[in-house]
This record gives C-alpha cells, sequence and structure tokens, in this order.
C-alpha cells in the first residue's frame, strides 16, 4: 500500500512536472510565435543559385532588421525549375497564413508560380525582370527590380550612346529570361539604328563550352558582345572568351554583378566588361549604399549585389506597410499597389500593373578589381524609346 | 582554317572527356558494371584542386598528382561501399549504386562548397599560343599533353606490365583469375580508383575555364557513356575515339549549326548506333555489362 502510495506520488509528481511543462512552452511559444508568416521562395539550388542566394540574403536580411514586426520566414528551394517552383510555393503557402513571399528572380518559375499565388490570393514580391510576369494582369505580382522593357533599354543606349559602338554580336540563351530580354534587346537596338554582326539565342543554361560560339563571334567582325543570359552561360563566355584572346567591350545583363559570378575570375579578365544593374550597393556610391553594404558583408561575409538590395527592400517595404496597418494578405496587395517607399537603392512606386522600379545602372569593372564602379545612370523617361 | 581550328578546339575538350571515358571503361572492363558516379569524380577532381589550391598554396607541378590521389582514394572507397557488398547481385544493381553514390557526392559538394559554380587554377597560366594562324590557349594544352600523357601511360601499364597482365586478366574473367591466384578484388579495387583518379585529373583540368558545380557531372557521365557507346563496350582505344568523335561532333554542328542542333543530332546518332553497330566502331570485348 505504502509502496503504491509512492509510485502514485511519483507519478503525480511526473503528470504535474509534464503539465508546467506544456503549460510553460504553450506560454513561451504564444510568447515568441511570429505575428506573420512570410516565406521565401526561390532557386537555392541549380542553375539559377547564384542569383537565387542573392535574393535570398537581402530578404533574410531585411527580416533580421525589421524592429516593429515579428514574422516567421521559412525558406523554400525551387531547385530552378517551374515544376520545383510552383510545388514549392504551393507548399509555402498551403498553411493559408502567408501575408506574403518573396519569391524567386527566375521568370521561367515567376511564370509558374503566378496562378498557385492567384489560387491563394498571395502577393509576391519578386525581383524577376521577365517583362510579362507583370503584364498580364495577375494583381498579386510585384517587382522590385525595373521590367526588363525597360531596363534593357538602358542596355542598349549605353552600347550606341555611351560606348559608340557599332557592330554588337547578340547573345541570349533558351530560357523564358533569356529569349526575352533577347528579343527587348533587338527592338531597341533597330529603334537606336544599330545592325547586329551576330545573332544567337540558342545557348542552353547547361551549355560548357562556348567555343563555337566565340568563333562565330569572331569570324562576324563584331566590335563587342551583348549578352543576355543567365550567369552560368554567361560567366563561361567571358571567361572562354578572354582565354581565347579576346578583349573587346563585353556588356551583360545583372547576372554577372553578384560577387559569387565576378569570383570565378581574376580581375583582369572583367577589364572591358560592363553590366546593365537596378543598383550597385557595392560600388557604395550614397551613404546609405554604404551602410547597407557593409552592414551586408559583415552579415554574410561577401560583398553585396543589386538583386540582394532589390529583394532587401522589397521586404522592407512590405514589413513597413505591415507595421502601419497592413494585416492580411488582401490588405498588403493594396497597399502595395498604393503606397510610395524610399528605399535603400532607389524611390518604389507602382506603375499600376506591379512594376515597382524604374531605376536602372550600368557598371563596368576597370581590370583590377572585382568590384564594379557606376558608368552611368538611367531613371524615368530614359528609360522608354520611342 | 577555321574548321581547323574548331577541330584543335574540340581536341581539348574531347582529350579531357577521352581521360572520363577511359576510367569508365576501366571498370566495365575489371567489373562488368557501369559506373555512373564517374562524372562526379571529374566534379570531385575540380573541387579537390581548388580546395589544395585556395588551402595550402600547392605549386602547379604537385597538384596533378595530389589530386590523383586523393580521388583514387575516393575511387577504391567507391568500389568498398558500392560494388563490393553487391558483386554477386544483378549488375543492375551495381548501376543503381554507383548512381546513388554520384548523388551523396553532389551533396557532401553542395554541403562542402555552396551551389554556385567555382573556378579551378590554371595549370599552365593564362593566354594564347599561336602558330601558323592557329590558336590554342595554355589551359586547353595543357588539357591535351596532360591527357595524352596518361593514356600513353595507361597503354604501357597495361600492355607492358605484370599488373597490367594481371588487371586484364581480371576483366576477362575474374573467377579464373583468383582461382590462379590472382587477388582479383584488390585488382578490382585498384582499378575503381585508377578510373576516379583519371576523372579527377580531368576535372582538375577542366574546373578552370569550364567550372565546377555540384550537379555538373552529371553530362559528364552521359558524355562517358555515350563515348563508349560509339567507340565499343570494353574497348580503351574505341573510349579515346568516341570521345575525340563527340567533341569534335559538336564543336563543328554547334558552329555551322547550332548548340540545339549539335546536341539532338548527338543522341540521334547514339541511336543510330543502337539500331545499326550496337557493338561500337571497335568490336565489344567484355559480353556482361548493365
Amino acid at each position: 500500500m505504502r509502496r503504491n502510495s509512492r509510485h502514485m506520488s511519483t507519478r503525480a509528481r511526473f503528470l504535474g512536472g509534464a503539465t508546467g511543462a506544456l503549460v510553460l512552452l504553450t506560454i513561451g511559444s504564444a510568447a515568441f510565435a511570429a505575428d506573420y508568416y512570410f516565406p521565401i521562395v526561390m532557386p537555392i539550388t541549380g542553375f539559377m543559385s547564384v542569383e537565387g542566394g542573392s535574393q535570398r540574403n537581402g530578404a533574410v536580411m531585411a527580416f533580421e532588421t525589421a524592429k516593429n514586426v515579428s514574422v516567421e520566414y521559412p525558406i523554400f528551394d525551387t531547385g530552378t525549375s517551374a515544376a520545383g517552383a510552383a510545388t514549392a510555393l504551393d507548399k509555402a503557402l498551403s498553411n493559408g497564413k502567408a501575408i506574403a513571399a518573396a519569391t524567386t528572380i527566375f521568370g521561367t518559375e515567376m511564370v509558374a508560380m503566378m496562378p498557385v499565388a492567384q489560387d491563394y490570393k498571395v502577393p509576391l514580391l519578386t525581383i524577376s525582370g521577365l517583362a510579362k510576369i507583370t503584364e498580364s494582369g495577375n494583381p498579386y505580382i510585384f517587382r522590385f527590380l525595373p521590367n526588363d522593357r525597360e531596363i534593357k533599354v538602358a542596355h542598349a543606349r549605353y552600347v550606341k550612346e555611351k560606348l559608340n559602338l557599332q557592330k554588337p554580336a547578340l547573345i541570349g540563351d533558351t530560357t523564358a529570361y533569356g529569349q526575352g530580354g533577347f528579343k527587348l534587346l533587338r527592338e531597341n537596338f533597330d529603334k537606336l539604328g544599330i545592325k547586329r554582326v551576330f545573332e544567337d539565342s540558342s545557348i542552353a543554361p547547361d551549355t560548357k563550352d562556348m567555343t563555337p560560339l566565340l568563333t562565330k563571334v569572331k569570324e562576324s567582325g563584331a566590335d563587342s558582345i551583348v549578352l543576355h543570359t543567365v550567369a552560368a552561360p554567361m560567366a563561361l563566355i567571358i571567361k572562354q572568351a578572354r582565354a581565347s584572346g579576346m578583349t573587346i567591350p563585353i556588356i551583360t545583363s545583372s547576372s554577372l554583378v553578384e560577387p559569387t559570378a565576378t569570383a570565378l575570375f581574376d580581375p583582369a579578365e572583367l577589364a572591358n566588361v560592363c553590366a546593365e544593374t537596378p543598383s550597385a550597393p557595392e560600388a557604395r556610391a550614397t551613404p546609405e549604399m554604404k551602410t547597407w553594404a557593409d552592414a551586408y558583408k559583415q552579415r554574410f561575409g561577401i560583398e553585396p549585389d543589386g538583386l540582394a538590395l532589390g529583394q532587401y527592400d522589397s521586404v522592407m517595404m512590405a514589413l513597413k506597410l505591415i507595421s502601419e496597418g497592413a494585416k492580411t494578405a488582401e490588405d498588403l496587395g493594396a497597399a502595395l499597389q498604393k503606397a510610395t517607399y524610399k528605399g535603400v537603392a532607389m524611390t518604389y512606386k507602382s506603375n499600376g500593373h506591379g512594376d515597382m522600379a524604374h531605376d536602372a545602372d550600368i557598371v563596368c569593372w576597370d581590370g583590377k578589381s572585382r568590384v564594379p564602379g557606376i558608368a552611368a545612370h538611367y531613371a524615368g523617361s530614359e528609360l522608354v524609346l520611342k | 582554317m577555321t574548321f581547323i581550328q574548331l577541330v584543335l578546339s574540340g581536341l581539348a575538350l574531347g582529350a579531357a572527356y577521352a581521360l572520363v571515358a577511359l576510367g569508365f571503361v576501366f571498370i566495365v572492363n575489371a567489373t562488368g558494371a557501369v559506373n555512373f558516379a564517374q562524372g562526379d569524380f571529374v566534379m570531385a577532381g575540380g573541387y579537390t584542386a581548388i580546395f589544395l589550391t585556395s588551402t595550402f598554396s600547392i605549386p602547379m607541378v604537385l597538384l596533378l598528382p595530389l589530386v590523383a590521389v586523393i580521388t583514387f582514394v575516393m575511387g577504391v572507397f567507391l568500389a568498398l561501399i558500392a560494388y563490393f557488398p553487391l558483386m554477386r547481385r544483378p549488375p543492375a544493381t551495381v548501376f543503381i549504386s554507383t548512381l546513388l553514390c554520384g548523388m551523396i557526392l553532389q551533396n557532401l559538394f553542395l554541403i562542402g562548397f555552396g551551389p554556385q559554380a567555382k573556378s579551378g587554377p590554371a595549370l599552365l597560366g593564362t593566354g594564347m599560343l599561336r602558330f601558323e594562324g592557329l590558336e590554342i590557349s595554355r589551359q586547353s594544352l595543357a588539357t591535351i599533353v596532360v591527357a595524352a600523357a596518361l593514356i600513353g601511360l595507361q597503354y604501357l601499364i597495361f600492355a607492358r606490365t605484370q599488373i597490367g597482365r594481371r588487371l586484364r586478366a581480371t576483366a576477362e574473367d575474374r573467377d579464373m583469375a583468383e582461382a590462379v591466384g590472382i587477388p582479383a578484388k584488390k585488382l578490382i579495387a585498384v582499378t575503381f580508383g585508377i578510373g576516379a583518379s583519371l576523372a579527377g585529373i580531368a576535372g582538375a583540368l577542366l574546373a578552370n575555364q569550364y567550372f565546377v558545380s555540384p550537379t555538373g557531372g552529371i553530362p559528364l557521365s552521359v558524355f562517358a557513356y555515350i563515348a563508349v557507346v560509339i567507340g565499343g563496350w570494353g574497348s580503351l582505344a574505341g573510349a579515346v575515339l568516341g570521345s575525340m568523335l563527340i567533341s569534335i561532333f559538336q564543336v563543328i554542328v554547334s558552329a555551322y549549326v547550332s548548340y540545339a542542333v549539335a546536341t539532338g543530332a548527338l543522341y540521334a546518332a547514339v541511336l543510330l548506333i543502337f539500331l545499326v553497330r550496337p557493338q561500337g566502331i571497335f568490336s565489344e570485348r567484355v559480353q556482361r555489362r548493365a
């Protein structure tokens, strides 16, 4: 009996302790539970991992910086594929808690994600440049990078007006991003009266040997190479062009302006290379940029880039609107359509279609450093060609 | 002249492919099984070269031998975990086990080096060499010279040395080789090591101009397989020839038509070979394969 009583006492103590722990855990969870759920859905692996890694860093930094809003921000990998992107976003939004999602830079993936966003009615904050994602009437897409339709104007104008080049070789890749930008550059070169001496938009993103391409470029007598591709083939084209003795100017799309991409080169190989980019925080041209770039470098141990900053600004704008009263995904979508926000890179305001950014820089490398300098800035009407 | 220049460029890449395909054939010959981790050993070689040069400032003259030794050990380890425990099972089991080991390697690369591509050291420095209107980069020349030397060396080892004869005997009939006192299992482990080592050296040679990435070995495994199909199963000369043909074909068709046509035509050609001459250019010496 006594033994039984002692046994009961032990069990009661155990149950009491467990109940107490459960209560404490519940209180703790409540105390530390995030107020909002804001998933990050990006290509962390695959051939867009360079770009995806940058934008993920930017988003993470924004969430870590935010002071007034408590946010849970799980990261989902799209694997750089359309199917992977749609599945990852569906998984991210399926609990019905998301107020918004920070999503992929890769246009092909964004196209796959758009119906998912519409189903869940959740705003997606992206830095994808693919023009058509904000031209298809989906009210849940917000782009914090200039539309390719605008930034390709800066790209083409710099070739013509600043470098005075007349015979570019125009190269694109087979992704939706590559095809879209290639077409826009052709149109812009036509408007500027520039005839391409060579064109190729059949470069698959996993192509390794660029010798045939570069041989044709050499034969064409091109005075420059204009690239609009994702990072992987772009880096290989530049690397192999310089290794084969080609020193002509190379003007690329923004994928090159990332420290993980420039780390593939000796600084000398980047001489005479320029790129368009929404912003160039690594150049630290303003005090705000310098402060942000230094903080980024301290946080991640690498130089920042315009993609990271674009995603940072996008999340910071959303968090500001949330702190000002946007409590649901619907509220936030409506607020993003109307608000003006001064970010670190630029001032953002929707054009009515979800295009929030309307500034572009051209940066160039001097052959001595992997950090580029700003060579030109385009904004507003300068990004329109008639 | 452009055509000859393209052939020269194709030779450089083909030389590296040949090393990968040779290792592939060694293992096919010794075990009758296909090693689909071969392309991942190319990446392992590239990553090893990057790690050694960035961490220890290894002189270039020592780099390739060190990469060869490290990837040799990895190849032996592959034999221990993916081949010997399954050697009495159907060949497809070994094929799957090497594929799985390749995936494990890819994820180890991802954890150790991150998802982004990396550039390896240039063995002969950068810049071009020019001769009679033709030009070749120093790195491409290094690839051709090293590959030619290794292909010649493996020929000498297999044709003129006792260990080469034992390796061939093991490849012909493992059970009979064991019956006459040849340590067949040890030799099979060595064969896995040599195969991985050749792939690793190819990786160190390619890493500068073609970069390495966690999943970059997958197409190389496919290329090695195609080279062996074209050249002939079990034929070392066929593996070299098949690699050269693939590389030169791709360079020339890409240059004169397009990349998309080159890739499509290559796979169509392989299909045609399966239908018309399944034994490849050189006749098959080993029948049992995955």
